[in-house]
């Protein structure tokens, strides 16, 4: 056994001994991978998994490092991308993965890519142009 | 500041590339000889052709420090870099069959699955997915 595999014995032992804390955000993770697209909140999302909304919260981030929330976000930002490539409208991708309004839609867009949807849908038409 | 360059040394550049190509999928993103026989020389994930491209550097060969603390990863079984996968064990199947040698199987650890592999260049390279 290498140094390296003995470490991660080690520390899997030390952090990760709960096997139902871990079921339990990895259930809710999957559940909103299957559901992003639908209206998702922290109530529905405890609800789901059996357990309190703050202890849900203590949990995901404890493992993840992020909020069921910013997972959210970011799962619908990434569908967003692959939406936008397909050559979908704004306010079409934007309701499609969730989001309530085009503005805000936007506003996490420019914030997470850089780009706005609109420049991002540009840009991806004149790469896939390019390629073909 | 963006990331967009990450180094990975190797012994031979040549090897390295048929390797990063031909097994693990990547493509060749940019070749620019310098000098020597040393090349400028990154390959990209097919998946993310304008993501974080992977120099593959020839350090090693040329600065004993480098040589010295790859080896030292190697020999502990670290891994020098990482790449995700939205399935371990279906990559770990793929590689497998391709002849890559893994010295950690697919692994489960908390709320990733982790497996590590041999890239035939003086590294260990793991590949992780988020469960």
């Amino acid at each position: 056994m290498t140094f390296y595999q003995k470490e991660i014995s080690r520390i899997k032992n030390i952090c990760y001994s709960n096997k139902s804390q871990i079921d339990r955000v990895v259930g809710t993770r999957h559940f909103i991978i299957h559901n992003f697209e639908k209206e998702l909140n922290l109530s529905l999302l405890s609800r789901v998994r059996c357990t309190s909304k703050f202890h849900l919260l203590r949990l995901y981030k404890l493992y993840y490092g992020q909020t069921p929330k910013q997972y959210l976000i970011e799962k619908r930002l990434e569908a967003a991308k692959q939406s936008l490539g397909k050559g979908l409208s704004i306010t079409d991708t934007c309701y499609e993965i969730g989001f309530e309004s085009p503005s805000s839609f936007s506003t996490l867009f420019k914030a997470r890519f850089g780009l706005s949807p609109k420049e991002y849908q540009k840009k991806a038409t004149f790469t896939k142009s390019n390629h073909s | 500041m963006k990331v967009k360059v990450i180094g990975i040394p190797v012994h031979d550049q040549e090897k390295a590339l048929k390797f990063y190509t031909e097994k693990l999928g990547f493509l060749k993103k940019i070749d620019i000889p310098l000098s020597e026989g040393n090349r400028w020389l990154t390959v990209v994930s097919k998946d993310e052709q304008d993501g974080a491209e992977i120099l593959l550097e020839p350090s090693p060969n040329h600065f004993e420090p480098a040589k010295v603390y790859q080896k030292a990863l190697f020999d502990a079984g670290i891994p020098y870099t990482q790449f995700n996968s939205e399935d371990v064990q279906q990559e770990y199947d793929r590689l497998s069959n391709l002849g890559v040698e893994f010295s950690m199987k697919p692994t489960e650890m908390g709320t990733v699955k982790i497996a590590v592999f041999n890239d035939t260049c003086g590294n260990n390279i793991q590949i992780v997915q988020m469960l």
